[in-house]
């Protein structure tokens, strides 16, 4: 199949495209967004720096940005353009297994960079649950790339919205939305995060990682069984593959194994230290500094030490 | 209504060996239900149970995912049968080759109303194979899935959002990817493990499913391992706790990062 | 000879793993242990999974099984650190159900469904234990009644229960053999008092004396047939000694874990102990007495699935096993040195519970008493 030139994004009713208008302008002569979702959302993305901007309409009412699977997958392959670029959320896996099924490409999850090498895409991702690295050139079709979308954009001047019909829709509707009140928490850009794992024993013990992450001047955050497991801790503070990814300058992880699924989301830390009563958990040949011993005795000596060299 | 269960039998990427050049050796690793299957086969199960309908496993992969106990490790968590496509050409096989043979199974099982799949796989980690898979069908697809239950013709699906919980109803055959916390799958039992070599299986034969060959879309250009940051692995004496705490902290003033 | 373990043995272990992960963490255990309460919710949830219903008849919703699954299943339950988690109260309500009446088998289904102590095993007196003539609790029968009278001590679990299984004997009967009968007496029957003793092993079950001061129940309390008590209580003795070599299998296993773990990290003179060959000649022969009980007691479990006569086997494996798992335990104290007998780590636990096993369910001295004399007798 040849491919044409261009560079397009896919856009979920979510107009946070700052990362995926980053990874897909140098690959492509012009950059394209594909909008399924709102008219506000298609106006956003014409505002960012776009070169071309293809809606699907307006979505009636309850129609999910999932029902225009069929319809993304069309155009794309109507196009065939050099890359598909989209956001690596719930709904955008959505739209780019559309993709995938109708270019017959394969969707390049957990990518960390993306270039050129002549006409042909080259991806680095993360591959085996994280375990290696991987460069693949797409050969042949589109490159159908997965990245995390980033945050909003604007001030380029807008290009105009070419509203295309999206055809047939899949049979879905929104019925109810409830709202869960969530606590604000910016853990990916947080200087400093305390994470705990299983080795909390109870949930009344939390005050004492949370007192350490104040000692620290920083964000609780835990690995997936106390935020999935036994729902101790919210969600949103979940560290590792399927949950948030951080870049602290330190990283403090209490009774975690350091399993590998949990390893990836805290690897850029500039600093980790690692506290465990198992002199054989993982997480001991991944840090910088390692304590063996009990999270009950060692949390608050470090607690204390921690508050009394920032005070 | 009849329920698959999309699954990986796979194996944990902790007990796969990696080479200097980022070269993965999985020999030594042994297979397993992907651990974010479990609460697809409970949520199917589930299903089914409210609604008098049949629960099939179904799972896609290499010759050596079906074995004795790989069919009964599956049957064993509330299966009706299972069916599964085992052959070496798809040893390695990308997510949409993967997701084109489940699609030509679920149409040779016939009349399926839902699949249902884990949110990810352990030894890939995508997050991908199950919205492509709903794609390959026509059908509809929906992560994060929490919930399902049928009401007439209908599935009506919780799944979480940012900030909330949707309720959505699917009029038509959809994919669902469960969250990992969506129910906490039953350990299987006595009973259901020593009852699973009674359950059907089938295998059914790559070749006569309608699945497209396999098109070499990419060539592998290199493999690395991941720099972990090329860590000190500094381990403070635990025999004086304090004097570690200390010699800690001061390391980590020192270093800015405190 | 095959080594390996079946699909399904794989696969009732891990299930096992996941369950015991999520019911029964060290946390729960410590717990128990310092409060001293039975594991109830962790029983209740074995035998949700249908591990509690292993080697009943089919009729009663059971799942057979052979000796050897039984033995790796109660081995793991111990390594997780539980002592006497699972089995023994199996085997001992497989009494019930093989000779009890349908009102007293409902009963303890029942109880057993809630994951609660069905009954506990009153045969130790004052003045008898393993010499069962001695025993002098009477039961005798009179209109359509029986009455008790007597004393029976270091029974375990009996607070905790709602009944006790009483062993008595008819004091016309003069053969001992012929007199003894066995009753299920409800705790809270008229006439019976208890009185807790304190130990310093087996927390999670208590101990207490037991007094029956003309205790009178329909005669429906018997089990089985009047007379033969004895016999159908030594009935599973030999799978009982089994289980408990089993447990000491598991619970050693976890003792010498710890250590190893321990001796690994525990830094002195710059190096961690487990560098030094003191605490590895110590390891080493923890591992030697592991693999030696591990054999013993899959070995005897395997002649019980071929139903090879065991003879003395049971009590060479169950007096083997107390004694090897509680040197183990002795040496991982040792390795832990002064941290090991601090309250609440676990290997003083292991050491204090695997102690209990030298004389719980036959003392190392009885079992000499019942090998030594099967083994003169076979070379007579």
């Amino acid at each position: 199949m040849n491919v044409s030139s261009q560079a397009w994004v896919v856009v979920a009713d979510d107009a946070t495209i700052g990362g995926l208008l980053g990874a897909a302008r140098p690959l492509g002569t012009s950059l394209v967004a594909l909008v399924a979702g709102r008219r506000e959302v298609a106006e956003a993305a014409a505002a960012a720096g776009v070169d071309r901007v293809v809606w699907l309409g307006e979505p009636a009412d309850g129609v999910p940005v999932e029902a225009y699977g069929p319809a993304v997958g069309r155009v794309v392959a109507e196009a065939a353009p050099r890359v598909v670029v989209g956001p690596a959320t719930d709904s955008g896996r959505v739209l780019l297994g559309a993709v995938a099924a109708a270019t017959g490409a394969v969707v390049l999850a957990g990518a960390s960079e993306l270039s050129l090498d002549g006409d042909k895409v080259v991806v680095e991702r993360a591959v085996g649950g994280g375990i290696a690295l991987r460069r693949d050139r797409v050969v042949a079709g589109t490159a159908v790339v997965a990245v995390a979308p980033g945050g909003t954009v604007a001030g380029a001047a807008p290009v105009a919205v070419e509203e295309v019909d999206p055809g047939p829709l899949l049979a879905l509707r929104v019925t109810d939305r409830r709202v869960t009140p969530r606590v604000g928490v910016d853990l990916g850009s947080a200087k400093t995060v305390v994470g705990v794992g299983r080795g909390l024993k109870a949930r009344e013990d939390l005050a004492l990682i949370e007192d350490l992450a104040a000692a620290a001047g920083g964000e609780l955050a835990c690995s997936r069984p106390l935020a999935e497991g036994v729902d101790w801790v919210g969600k949103e503070r979940y560290l590792g593959i399927s949950g948030q990814t951080i870049t602290p300058d330190l990283y403090v992880a209490v009774g975690i194994s350091g399993q590998i699924q949990h390893m990836v989301g805290v690897r850029e830390a500039t600093t980790i230290v690692a506290v465990n009563s198992d002199p054989h958990a993982p997480i001991f040949r991944e840090c910088d500094y390692g304590i063996v011993g009990d999270l009950y005795t060692v949390v608050p000596l470090l607690a204390e030490a921690f508050r009394a060299a920032r005070s | 209504m009849k329920i698959v269960v999309a699954y990986k039998w796979a194996a944990n990427p902790q007990d796969a060996e990696v080479g200097p050049d980022g070269t993965v050796d999985w020999s030594r690793a042994k297979g397993a239900v992907s651990e974010y299957d479990p609460v697809a086969f409970e949520l199917a199960r589930v299903l089914a149970d409210t609604c008098a309908g049949e629960v099939v496993g179904l799972t896609v992969g290499a010759a050596a995912i079906d074995t004795p106990l790989a069919r009964k490790a599956a049957l064993s968590r509330g299966l009706d049968s299972l069916v599964m496509v085992a052959d070496d050409a798809l040893r390695g096989a990308d997510g949409t080759r993967i997701a084109a043979v489940l699609a030509g199974a679920v149409r040779a099982i016939g009349d399926v109303d839902v699949v249902v799949a884990g949110e990810s796989s352990v030894d890939v980690g995508d997050r991908q194979v199950a919205m492509t898979l709903a794609a390959q069908l026509g059908w509809a697809g929906l992560n994060a899935v929490r919930a399902v239950t049928a009401d007439g013709g209908s599935l009506v699906v919780e799944r979480e959002v940012a900030g909330g919980v949707e309720t959505v109803v699917a009029g038509g055959p959809v994919v669902l990817a469960a969250t990992a916390d969506a129910a906490l799958p039953r350990v299987p039992g006595m009973k259901e493990i020593l009852g699973a070599a009674k359950k059907p299986t089938q295998v059914l034969d790559l070749a006569a499913l309608d699945v497209p060959a396999p098109a070499d879309t990419i060539a592998p250009v290199s493999t690395a391992r991941p720099d972990t940051g090329n860590r000190q692995g500094v381990m403070l004496d635990a025999a004086d706790l304090p004097a570690a705490a200390a010699q800690l902290t001061a390391a980590l003033r020192q270093s800015g990062v405190l | 000879m095959d080594f390996g373990l079946t699909d399904e043995q794989e696969l009732l272990l891990e299930s096992l793993g996941d369950l015991l992960e999520r019911e029964c963490p060290e946390s729960y255990i410590a717990d128990l242990d310092l409060n001293h309460q039975q594991p109830t919710s962790f029983r209740k949830a074995m035998n949700d999974a249908g591990f509690g219903s292993l080697g009943f008849p089919e009729e009663y919703g059971g799942t057979p099984c052979d000796a050897v699954t039984l033995v790796l299943l109660a081995e793991r339950v111990a390594r997780q650190g539980l002592n006497n988690g699972y089995g023994l109260e199996l085997l001992q309500a497989t009494d019930i159900l093989e000779f009890g009446n349908e009102d007293q088998k409902r009963e303890i289904l029942g109880y057993l469904a809630a994951g609660e102590v069905p009954f506990a095993l009153g045969f130790t007196e004052p003045g008898a234990g393993s010499d069962n003539s001695a025993m002098a609790t009477t039961a005798v029968h009179h209109d359509g009644l029986v009455t008790f009278n007597g004393t029976k001590t270091l029974i375990t679990s009996a607070l905790a229960s709602k009944n006790l299984l009483v062993m008595a004997k008819d004091p016309a009967v003069e053969n001992p053999r012929e007199a003894i009968s066995m009753y299920l007496v409800p705790m809270d029957s008229p006439g019976l008092t208890t009185n807790r003793l304190d130990k310093i092993v087996w927390h999670i079950s208590d101990s207490c004396e037991i007094f029956m001061d003309d205790v009178t129940l329909p005669e429906s309390c018997l089990v089985g047939v009047k007379g033969a008590g004895f016999k159908q209580l030594m009935r599973n003795f030999e799978l009982e000694r089994l289980v408990i070599a089993a447990n000491c299998l598991g619970q050693a296993q976890c003792a010498f874990d710890d250590a190893a773990s321990y001796a690994a990290q525990r830094v002195q003179f710059g190096k961690p102990i487990g560098s030094f060959q003191l605490i590895q000649l110590k390891l080493t022969d923890m591992a030697i007495k592991l693999e030696n009980m591990r054999n013993f007691v899959y070995r005897t479990a395997w002649m019980v699935d071929q139903g090879l006569p065991l003879k003395s086997q049971g009590a060479l494996c169950k007096r083997y096993c107390a004694m090897a798992g509680f040197e183990v335990a002795d040496e991982a104290m040792q390795i832990f040195g002064g941290v090991g007998v601090t309250v609440g780590t676990r290997v003083s636990r292991l050491w204090r519970d695997l102690r209990g096993h030298r004389f719980g369910g036959g003392t190392d001295e009885i079992m000499v008493h019942i090998a030594g004399r099967q083994i003169v007798k076979d070379h007579s």
